[in-house]
């Protein structure tokens, strides 16, 4: 049996994602013409051989479902143990709207944890893009002694905001919060490897003292008390999706060949849900350059720096550029689209011209029709 | 529990004429129209016909196509009470065991598995043809006029009739004669080799023709032959359509091109999805210097030279300026930087280095044909494989 298990944390919706939010959580943001945000820590695990993985969800799941489905894509649908969703249930009552940290995301999902017969529990954020190769962190975590391990990062960037400082022995002597700066110490990925017990005790007190916030609260009590917690740094490319800008910033990074490479070795696969099975056709006149194209679209306008996803009709004649398309997207002829992020079942009849810019991207809502 | 039809698609052949391309792997497994292999056209087809029991029967290199149909999942095949079932040649206690001798003799062997199911009726298939059919229309066609055993039709010129097993139907329109491939056709009907048995009968029909030490074993040698002269009631079910036999290099290649043109085979009608198990790369990427044209794309191909009127398998790399026209490149392979290929196909994870030609375009002699790399080869930088050449891992250049 596996001495480790996985949990997932997919209820985060930013505000300044904006539109992108409307009708999904960030962990099933589409990303890279193919896959959603969460297809990278359920692979991270997949590929370490966890199996056993919880998704904590709140509100507008229904994306997140759709995407998930039995897990069968990331060889979790399982006999025992398997892939397990678990949207808020037993809240206290006095729990209102919005998990107010991820402190407060663990006591709700409490009962489930109490059940893991594990004796480490990895948890990553649904959010994040990176291809990490956890049998490192599980292995260190296993010999260091340490009761949390933490994943970071050599590299900052968007998104980041928490960093690790560490003591003489070698162990976290303290948390930066709102700093990035990778000279104080390792920049968190916001992923840990921790001791089911560690855990379970952390729970138990953060409910009798209504401690919410993982990061700000419940962590530096844990060093505070003389708890024992490790880093291991993750170097390949990574990226925390939380803003319009970092999204856009990501998926423009995969049109650069060694950053894609980097993310998706042939070692270390990105699973993900399989759309229907059709080549992508360009015609005669088409034009697609610097671009990330998915399967079953229909190219005979013109593509430059984009990354499109499956089922794009883009029309004869029509021009995109540093544009981000969902899934099934008309594009009319003889439009011109520059810097938009064109949400999924978007159409946009003949000659419709939309230009946003490098640092305000327009963002074209889900069903939009123009 | 009972059902009223399962299937039983035979994926044994060795497909000698594509030699280069099935020297490692079994017809049905060649990697065709982008992202398909060429089983998955009659896998598909089942089913979005309902069809929820298939038995592959394999015999040649069956590594690959064991590996790719797996448990069924990509077609929706992984059911209880049913679902792709891999039907090798075995050995009976007692008795030595033998390999399939034709495609009557294949079934034969499998009785126990087909028993099991206790069918209706079996539609018998063939791992090797490209087409989209409803086969539960067929059915229909083949219970209303309660046939001992219908078979699928396809009207042919009547040159190409020379090529085919031909129907000669009976004023009431049941087939009343088979003739394999007639000098002098009488009819304009090819079997496409694609029958619906009323399994009670076959399997009477199997167990004489299993007795009978002069038989070849064929279903269209000696099964339908045999009914036909019993006076059994053998209907025609009428197919319109796009169906290829891409038994040879040219009608592989011919069929490949064809996958550029939606009016002769529609892919992208959500109706009748063609599936396939993915290899789950990330999307292909154009780069800097790409021009694409009249081709199609899949996942993890890179390209940055000029693709035209071609098809491309995943995870093809195409570098700067390298010319790949009217050519099908399959999984993995590469065309170097400068190289060209034209009316060629290029197999799995074969290496055309920087600066090498393969293939010529068609310049009107009756010796021209297409080009074929087979996989894993590697064609030296700067060197040149003219039209009609097959290079095979053995005989690299």
């Amino acid at each position: 049996m596996n001495d480790f298990q996985g949990l997932i944390f997919a209820y985060f919706t930013n505000p300044n994602l904006r539109e992108l939010i409307n009708v999904r959580t960030a962990a099933s943001l589409p990303f890279c013409g193919r896959y959603r945000l969460i297809d990278f820590s359920l692979s991270s695990m997949r590929n370490a051989g966890i199996y056993d993985v919880g998704v904590i969800m709140q509100r507008d799941y229904q994306s997140l479902l759709d995407h998930l489905g039995g897990g069968k894509a990331w060889d979790m649908a399982r006999r025992s143990g398997g892939l397990r969703m678990l949207p808020p249930f037993g809240l206290p009552e006095y729990h209102r709207g919005n998990y107010s940290g991820t402190m407060e995301a663990l006591i709700a999902v409490g009962s489930y944890i109490q059940d893991i017969q594990s004796k480490y529990i990895v948890l990553l954020l649904g959010n994040m893009v990176a291809n990490i190769d956890l049998t490192k962190p599980m292995k260190q975590h296993r010999r260091s002694g340490a009761e949390i391990t933490a994943i970071c990062t050599d590299r900052g960037g968007d998104g980041f905001r928490m960093t690790y400082v560490p003591g003489e022995d070698g162990f976290v002597k303290q948390l930066l919060v709102d700093t990035d700066d990778p000279k104080a110490g390792p920049v968190s990925l916001e992923g840990y490897i921790i001791n089911r017990d560690t855990l379970l005790r952390m729970i138990d007190e953060c409910r009798r003292q209504r401690i919410y916030l993982w990061h700000r609260e419940a962590l530096p009590r844990f060093l505070e008390q003389g708890g024992k917690m490790d880093c291991y740094v993750h170097t390949g490319y990574c990226a925390l999706i939380r803003s319009v800008d970092s999204y856009f910033k990501a998926n423009m990074d995969m049109l650069n060949p060694a950053i894609r490479h980097e993310l998706f070795p042939a070692d270390l696969p990105i699973f993900t849900k399989v759309r229907e099975e059709v080549s992508t056709y360009y015609a005669e006149g088409a034009y697609s350059r610097n671009s990330l194209v998915a399967d079953n679209c229909i190219v005979e306008g013109s593509l430059e720096n984009c990354v499109v996803f499956s089922g794009a009709r883009i029309g004869k004649g029509a021009q995109l550029k540093n544009c981000i398309v969902m899934s099934d997207c008309i594009v009319g002829r003889d439009s011109s689209l520059d810097y938009c992020i064109v949400d999924k079942d978007v159409s946009f009849s003949a000659g419709t011209v939309l230009t946003g810019s490098e640092k305000l991207p327009f963002v074209v809502p889900k069903g939009s029709k123009l | 529990m009972k059902k009223t039809c399962i299937a039983m698609l035979l994926a044994g052949g060795q497909g000698s004429r594509l030699y280069a391309l099935t020297q490692s792997v079994a017809k049905p497994s060649v990697p065709f129209g982008g992202k398909y292999r060429i089983i998955d056209f009659p896998l598909s087809n089942c089913a979005n016909s309902g069809i929820d029991t298939v038995g592959v029967l394999t015999q040649y290199r069956p590594l690959q196509l064991n590996s790719y149909i797996g448990s069924g999942q990509p077609w929706d095949l992984d059911v209880n009470n049913g679902g792709v079932y891999i039907l090798p040649p075995y050995q009976s206690a007692g008795e030595k065991g033998s390999w399939f001798s034709g495609t009557a003799n294949a079934i034969y062997q499998n009785l126990a598995f087909i028993e099991n199911y206790d069918p209706e009726n079996v539609l018998i298939l063939s791992g090797d043809h490209i087409y989209k059919m409803d086969y539960a229309d067929m059915l229909r066609d083949h219970l209303e006029h309660d046939a001992a055993c219908t078979i699928s039709v396809l009207q042919v010129s009547l040159e190409e009739a020379t090529r085919f097993g031909m129907m000669n139907l009976g004023e009431d329109g049941y087939i009343k004669e088979f003739e394999e491939k007639p000098k002098h056709p009488k009819s304009d009907l090819a079997s496409m080799g694609i029958y619906i048995f009323n399994w009670p009968k076959l399997r009477q029909y199997l167990i004489a023709d299993d007795a009978d030490p002069n038989s070849r074993h064929d279903f269209g040698h000696n099964i339908i032959p045999a009914m036909i002269a019993d006076g059994e009631k053998i209907w025609p079910y009428h197919f319109q359509g796009y169906w290829r036999d891409v038994g040879t290099i040219t009608s592989l290649w011919d069929a490949n091109m064809d996958m550029l043109s939606p009016d002769l085979i529609n892919l992208y009608d959500p109706n009748w999805p063609i599936s396939a198990r993915s290899p789950i790369c990330p999307p292909h990427q154009t780069g800097p210097h790409a021009e694409i044209s009249h081709s199609i794309v899949t996942e993890g191909c890179e390209i940055d030279g000029h693709v035209e009127n071609s098809v491309l398998s995943p995870s093809v790399r195409i570098d700067v300026g390298a010319n790949v026209l009217y050519s099908v490149l399959m999984n993995g392979a590469v065309v170097e930087a400068g190289a060209t290929v034209e009316y060629a196909i290029i197999g799995e994870n074969a290496v055309v280095r920087a600066g090498a030609h393969v293939g010529a375009a068609p310049d009107g002699s009756e010796g021209w044909s297409v080009a074929t790399i087979g996989p894993d080869v590697e064609v030296r930088p700067g060197a040149s494989v003219p039209a009609g050449a097959m290079i095979s891992k053995s005989e690299e250049v």
